[in-house]
């Protein structure tokens, strides 16, 4: 019997993808919207670093590959979110999604 | 209770703790900072979990650049860092939405049988043995939407578009 139980792991990663939701659902800024992505995002990697640790099946090595590419893949949402953050307020004078309709001249 | 679960259950408060204030704070600064202490404290699950790797590239990546990313996104929207944010309606649908989603992941868990084995550690030359062999695919791919990703960008914030 491990220490650390897999109720836990997995009630701490559903509770941080709630939240996360609740932030894409309900915030109008575009940077607190990614915010909540990132927390979302966060969730679903703990998920995968703890099926590392206590794999199912024979080798959790992947598990750890992938977290490490889904880190890859988060930083560089990030990084595209803040160039629309940065078109959107040059063209709109506001971050407020709720304004953003489109991201022509 | 173990030093271990002790050291689980007091991360895992601070993380939904600090997730949940990084969301409901108004000051947007304030939310970065919360944000940052959230990434910090998962990177000490991922040490705690026996991943050294991972934890260091969560307190690189996640901790140190998106943290700074997010700042920089701030400070060049706004005329005044500390000002707040307008306040937006807490809807209930949303809240029900989020609740629902979490009841049922929770609902979930009984399906994934307890582990009798204890923490699996890697070396990282295993682990990057690992990501450069079987899963090279998914790592080229990570280049591939990185490369992509640097050109939108680009081409989203450049001046005098028609």
């Amino acid at each position: 019997m491990t220490d650390l139980s897999v109720t836990g792991f997995l009630g701490l990663s559903a509770a941080l993808f709630g939240i996360g939701l609740f932030g894409i659902l309900t915030r109008r800024n575009f940077i607190l919207l990614l915010i909540s992505i990132e927390i979302a995002m966060n969730a679903a990697i703990l998920n995968f670093v703890y099926f590392a640790a206590f794999p199912p099946g024979s080798s959790g090595l992947s598990g750890q590959s992938i977290a490490v590419v889904l880190v890859g893949f988060a930083a560089t949402e990030v990084a595209v979110g803040l160039a629309i953050v940065l078109a959107l307020n040059r063209l709109k004078g506001t971050i407020n999604v709720a304004r953003a309709n489109e991201l022509r001249e | 209770m173990s030093l271990e679960e002790l050291a689980f259950l007091a991360l895992a408060l601070v993380a939904v703790g600090t997730a949940a204030a990084a969301l409901l704070v108004r000051e947007l600064v304030h939310t970065i900072l919360w944000v940052a202490i959230f990434f910090v404290d998962l990177s000490a699950i991922y040490f705690l979990l026996d991943a050294p790797f991972l934890g260091v590239l969560q307190l690189g990546v996640y901790a140190g650049a998106v943290t700074i990313l997010l700042l920089f996104g701030i400070m060049t929207t706004r005329k005044r860092i500390f000002s707040r944010e307008a306040v937006t309606g807490i809807g209930s649908v949303p809240v029900a939405l989020a609740l629902v989603t979490f009841i049922f992941l929770v609902s979930a868990i009984g399906e994934f049988p307890q582990s009798e084995t204890p923490i699996q550690s890697y070396d990282p030359t295993a682990l990057s043995a690992n990501l450069f062999g079987v899963n090279g695919p998914w790592l080229l791919l990570l280049g591939l939407i990185m490369l992509a990703g640097v050109a939108g960008a680009i081409y989203l914030v450049r001046e005098g578009r028609d």
